[in-house]
């Protein structure tokens, strides 16, 4: 297991340096019409993207090294970053997503980065599989010592199995999910990851449309004094 | 004049684009870079990346700052490897661009203050 692990950190380590060329190459074009303009932002943001799931295969690796401090975090001020991270992107597919925040505990106890990480990865989840008329919500609540974040999508449903890992806590491997063409079952596998580390609570709800996924947070008792 | 040492060519074609000046060299390596400091090209900034083939950035760094002509030479960093939290303006470090998110804006930045 750990030979399997460490290869994915060394293809991981390999794919950076493309990517990353690939992102400086769009930004050297010069005189684009609207339309190629166009398709250089979007290789930029797919480039970008990329390198960001390669540099999260990385974190999962260096988990084991415990090297990821747990503080304080705004989890408003995470949920409104990667918002507006993915909010062109949003945009770009005719789709829309909808805040409410209606928790009063303003700080849990998490690392910045694995947090943004798996609001990322919920968020772009919920991008891809809602339908364009729908749109994906991003919700926060306050949940008995937790603060609960919720992003809702309106796609297929997910799979039982999957439901069932996510149950139980965490994914175990990436796997794809049959009822949602082209996905990998990365994002989820990460942000399982990243939730546990954090001993956060992650999980998922069926609905007959779509699926809501599910991260809570310990809330940050002695610094919520100061807020 | 500005340099640019860089093992990935193409990376180095990109932020020599990016300088928007003519007088720009790129080096793939540390030691073609110090050999023409060596033959009295000073640079006015130094864009540099640390994983090389052969000597490293620091090591670079170092010779450069074994020398009174060269010691306090800008340089900024170019890498793909995560210095954001590290103070190395002792080094002449003026500053440290991450090669996964840097943007052409932030490079011209660097040549409009240290290379004008």
């Amino acid at each position: 297991m750990e030979s399997e692990v460490d290869g994915i950190l060394v293809a991981a380590h390999e794919l950076k340096a493309p990517l990353a060329l690939i992102r400086q190459l769009a930004f050297s074009f010069d005189g684009l019409n609207q339309e190629n303009e166009n398709i250089r932002t979007e290789m930029i943001a797919v480039s970008e993207r990329a390198i960001k799931q390669v540099n999260d295969l990385s974190k999962v690796r260096r988990l084991e090294d415990g090297l990821f401090e747990m503080e304080p975090v705004s989890i408003r001020a995470v949920c409104d970053e990667v918002s507006h991270e993915l909010g062109q992107l949003f945009s770009y597919n005719e789709k829309t997503l909808y805040k409410k925040y209606s928790n009063h505990s303003k700080l849990v106890t998490a690392n910045h980065d694995l947090l943004y990480s798996v609001i990322y990865n919920f968020l772009l989840n919920a991008l891809h599989y809602s339908d364009k008329e729908t749109q994906a919500k991003l919700l926060i609540k306050d949940n008995k010592g937790y603060v609960k974040v919720v992003v809702r999508d309106y796609g297929p449903t997910l799979p039982v199995d999957i439901w069932r890992e996510l149950k139980r806590g965490w994914v175990e491997k990436p796997v794809s999910i049959a009822m949602r063409p082209g996905s990998s079952g990365l994002g989820l596998y990460i942000a399982s990851k990243f939730s546990k580390y954090m001993n956060a609570k992650v999980g998922a709800v069926r609905h007959r449309d779509g699926t809501s996924f599910i991260v809570e947070l310990p809330i940050s008792k002695q610094a919520s004094l100061f807020v | 004049m500005i340099f640019i040492i860089d093992d990935d060519k193409m990376m180095a074609e990109c932020i020599k684009k990016a300088c928007q000046k003519d007088d720009v060299k790129i080096f793939s390596n540390a030691i073609l870079a110090m050999e023409e400091i060596s033959d009295g090209k000073i640079p006015d900034l130094i864009f540099l990346d640390i994983l090389l083939d052969g000597p490293d950035g620091f090591t670079f760094i170092n010779e450069l700052m074994s020398y009174s002509d060269t010691a306090n030479m800008p340089i900024v960093i170019v890498s793909s490897l995560d210095y954001s939290k590290a103070d190395l303006s002792s080094y002449g470090v003026v500053g440290i661009l991450n090669k996964d998110m840097m943007t052409p804006m932030e490079i011209k930045k660097y040549v409009d203050k240290y290379a004008i």
